[in-house]
């Protein structure tokens, strides 16, 4: 009965959020920018709770997965490998999220299987840092610094992005979810909450755990599609920025690990936090991430989420 | 002294107590939970219920720094021996508590007088110890601290025959020399031999207790645990 | 190319490897010791070294403090410093399980360190200029410049200092010991937080030798620190995790790597040789490169 519930409440809400474009001037008006970035943001997020959130395994080359996403889209398009000339094609879409998947059980493999928690952070920074660095001597193929540019001429109206935002988070939230209740999600969350003894009982750690892996790169990649026609310009910096890493992580942390309606909280509200950041506090704005993350890492692990659970069990 | 104990989960309703002055044997086949009382007494964990009672004082809620302060000292399962430190720093770090550092050079001479081989080894790193060395080293190590009560948990696992008796006679010098002992043991035999009174431990509740002698001799704690009975000696 | 091979320039790059990698090495063995007594990775490391070294220009520029005598507040400031985090920071998560808590701490302090810089510092780079800054030996045609030469001077003896505490002094015993084996260590007495407190504070105070140093050499901006604390721990992968004197030996390591691979395939390329060198001892040989095995007794 819940269940239905909130899938009624869900259905409602994203219909609310389709209609938005009705009623605001989507070109012009920043509360609808404001929105789009969420999208992205809960996709990319999203992506990270399911790899860290419920499987345990930080993963601090997110970043690395939305830049090749981008930088997928963008040579595809300037190569023009699909013949198809408008913007999200959702083929090309799903071939930058492939790219990532890719790279995400190539070193998932090595990595997975001999490195535990921490020590797979670490391993996973290194990749990101060889992905920037790739990315910067790919010589005429990626453009180094200077990046590829694709044309802006087709640039109609933020509409499409609007939708196709709204889409995305959808199916990521829908993604993250069947595989939560699926067989594969619980194999996920034995193994996180003891490796060994899930092993024990037959569960195929290493598979779960690059799958997982591979769901959040795809996730990071589609991002990362949708982001690079917005942004037009793809070079490292913009796409490979360590925002990209530490947002997901933030927003993930904050609106509650390991659920499903935590990233979509924290998304709204940590988007919210440095959109009126950047407005009023241009200055100072970051810093709030960092004392955000220490404070709720030590007062509320569990997020907003879980902090409306503690709230309710107390009264 | 008493020790009252209350259950964890692993350990239900078990009460012991240790005389001072005397040596207290717990046996019982493996899993029983000698180990955790053990480490339940010396703070490592902590109980769900009942109390831990040292000459009147309460020791329910301390940390395991601060029970070794108060004097009991834990020589844990599988010895855990700092293997990268040498013998000496072993034992200067067994002197720890404050209780104990004033007496270190007094301690020493007693660890080295009981356990010669140390002496010779002392500039040694710990890990290159044979065997039976790091059992001795390990007890050495936690008598520095000066305890009144040492608490050891199977001293003779993975030692030859000759070394089992070795430290079971160092234990009974021990105790002649004023140290409560409380020893955990799967070696029924010696453990009955040089206790003074005993429990058995089956799966987390006490089966039987009684004197050292009266074990020994009792056919039911000789059929359930070693399977037939054993001649007198 | 190869003709330009000559014993000067092979010196050359050797010692600029060494010089520069001591760099790396401090930071190292600050995060070695945290790493072996909490098992948390200090990503902050980086940021921190930076921030001392904007302390040091700060005292430099408004109040005209020489580097070098920056020391003297710097240090202690470190040491207070180290101590605050952990107690309020990393006190309760280091004896959690679950490591990653820890790791997002130090994320999370890393990011608020970084910012606050930008926010204080503006995100132009900065640098000290000394008269003794453009100073240089010419020892046998070879170049060491006056202020890389004292950082090393400065990284030896701290790096020294640390492990004559580790070796020579009760506490510095304890948190061997504690490194080895917490549990057990807890049974002898130590407490777990002292000794948490120490290798922290330590840990922080050489980022603090460390800052000065940087301040020194370099020209610096808020972000260079995440870079130098992911250099910091690829010196850790080659020293092995908990080995406070193979941190050093893996930091110059790292610089003679980088300064061999700068000079014959280019810097970006010798960044990736250094993280895909990292990724392989990490996975292959976390124990670093030094460790005779020990048997665990």
């Amino acid at each position: 009965m819940r269940e239905r519930r909130s899938i009624i409440i869900s259905a409602l809400v994203t219909i609310a959020f389709a209609g938005v474009p009705f009623f605001l001037n989507v070109d012009t008006s920043y509360f609808a920018y404001y929105l789009f970035l969420s999208f992205c943001h809960i996709v990319i997020a999203q992506g990270w709770n399911f790899v860290a959130g419920y499987t345990g395994q930080i993963s601090l080359c997110q970043n690395a997965f939305f830049g090749l996403g981008a930088y997928t889209t963008a040579l595809i398009w300037l190569h023009d490998v699909t013949k198809t000339g408008y913007y999200f094609d959702p083929v090309v879409m799903v071939l930058s999220g492939l790219v990532p998947v890719i790279l995400a059980v190539i070193i998932g493999i090595p990595l997975l299987s001999r490195l535990r928690g921490d020590y797979f952070a670490l391993g996973t920074l290194g990749v990101q840092f060889i992905i920037q660095v790739l990315f910067l001597k790919g010589g005429a193929f990626t453009r180094g610094a200077d990046g590829l540019h694709l044309p802006s001429t087709v640039f109609e109206s933020m509409k499409p992005y609007y939708w196709t935002g709204l889409f995305l988070a959808l199916f990521a939230t829908a993604v993250v979810y069947f595989l939560i209740k699926s067989r594969a999600g619980l194999a996920l969350r034995a193994i996180r909450e003891d490796e060994i003894s899930a092993a024990a009982h037959g569960i195929h750690v290493l598979k779960y755990k690059i799958f997982a892996f591979a769901v959040g790169a795809f996730l990071a990649g589609i991002c990362g599609s949708l982001y690079a026609w917005y942004l037009f310009h793809i070079n490292p910096d913009s796409v490979l920025n360590l925002n990209w890493l530490f947002y997901p992580i933030l927003i993930c942390v904050l609106g509650g690990n390991g659920t499903i309606t935590g990233p979509i909280i924290g998304a709204f509200f940590i988007t919210a936090l440095f959109s009126l950041g950047t407005v009023y506090m241009a200055q100072t704005h970051p810093i709030l991430s960092g004392a955000l993350i220490i404070f709720v890492m030590k007062f509320m692990p569990t997020g907003l989420v879980g902090l409306k659970d503690r709230i309710l069990s107390r009264g | 002294m008493d020790v009252l104990y209350g259950d964890v989960q692993v350990i239900w309703d078990v009460s012991i107590h240790v005389e001072e002055g005397t040596i207290v044997a717990l046996v019982g086949a493996n899993g029983a939970g000698k180990t955790t009382l053990l480490k339940t007494i010396s703070g490592i964990i902590h109980a769900k219920r009942g109390e831990i009672l040292f000459s009147g004082k309460s020791l329910t809620r301390l940390k395991p720094q601060e029970v070794v302060d108060i004097g009991i000292s834990h020589v844990p399962e599988g010895r855990r021996l700092f293997s990268n430190l040498t013998v000496l720093e072993n034992l200067k770090l067994g002197a720890y508590p404050s209780r104990a550092r004033p007496l270190f050079a007094e301690s020493l001479e007693r660890a080295f007088s009981l356990f010669p081989v140390l002496k010779a080894r002392k500039g040694q790193k710990a890990g290159s110890l044979s065997g039976g060395e790091r059992q001795m080293l390990a007890i050495a190590r936690a008598i520095m601290a000066h305890p009144d009560i040492l608490m050891l948990d199977e001293p003779s696992l993975g030692l030859s025959p000759i070394f089992v008796k070795t430290i079971f006679e160092l234990i009974y010098a021990l105790n002649k020399q004023k140290v409560t002992i409380l020893l955990v043991e799967q070696n029924i035999h010696q453990a009955l031999k040089i206790a003074y009174q005993a429990y058995v431990l089956k799966t987390g509740k006490i089966a039987i207790s009684g004197g050292g002698d009266e074990l020994l001799a009792d056919p039911e704690v000789q059929k359930a645990y070693i399977g037939e009975r054993w001649s007198k000696r | 190319m190869l003709e330009y091979l000559t014993f000067g320039l092979i010196t050359q790059l050797f010692v600029n490897g060494i010089l520069f990698g001591t760099m790396y090495g401090i930071a190292a063995i600050g995060l070695s010791l945290i790493f072996g007594t909490m098992r948390i990775i200090f990503l902050a490391q980086g940021a921190m070294i930076v921030f001392f070294a904007y302390i040091s220009y700060w005292l430099f520029t408004l109040l005209g403090v020489d580097p070098y005598l920056s020391l003297i507040f710097v240090v202690p400031l470190s040491l207070l410093l180290g101590s605050g985090f952990y107690s309020s920071l990393f006190k309760e998560a280091a004896a959690l399980e679950d490591k990653n808590i820890s790791l997002l701490i130090a994320i999370g302090l890393m990011f608020l360190v970084e910012n606050l810089m930008t926010v204080v510092w503006t995100a132009n780079p900065r640098s000290i200029l000394t008269t003794y800054s453009s100073f240089v030996f010419r020892p046998i045609g070879i170049i060491i410049p006056f202020t890389r030469l004292i950082a090393l001077l400065m990284a030896v003896l701290s790096a020294s200092g640390v492990l004559l505490f580790l070796k020579k002094t009760l506490i510095g015993m304890a948190v061997r010991a504690a490194s080895e084996d917490m549990e057990s260590a807890t049974l002898m007495g130590i407490n777990p937080h002292w000794v948490n407190v120490v290798a922290f504070s330590i840990g922080i105070g050489l980022a603090g030798i460390a800052g000065v140093g940087l301040a020194t050499i370099y020209s610096f901006d808020p972000m260079y620190g995440f870079i130098f604390a992911i250099k910091a721990l690829i010196a850790l992968a080659f020293g092995g995790m908990g080995n406070v004197f193979g941190a050093l030996l893996g930091g110059i390591i790292l610089g003679l790597l980088e300064s061999w691979a700068s000079f014959f395939i280019g810097a970006g390329w010798a960044d990736a040789i250094s993280y895909a060198v990292f990724l392989i001892m990490l996975m292959l040989k976390p124990e670093g490169l030094f460790v005779r095995s020990v048997q665990t007794a």
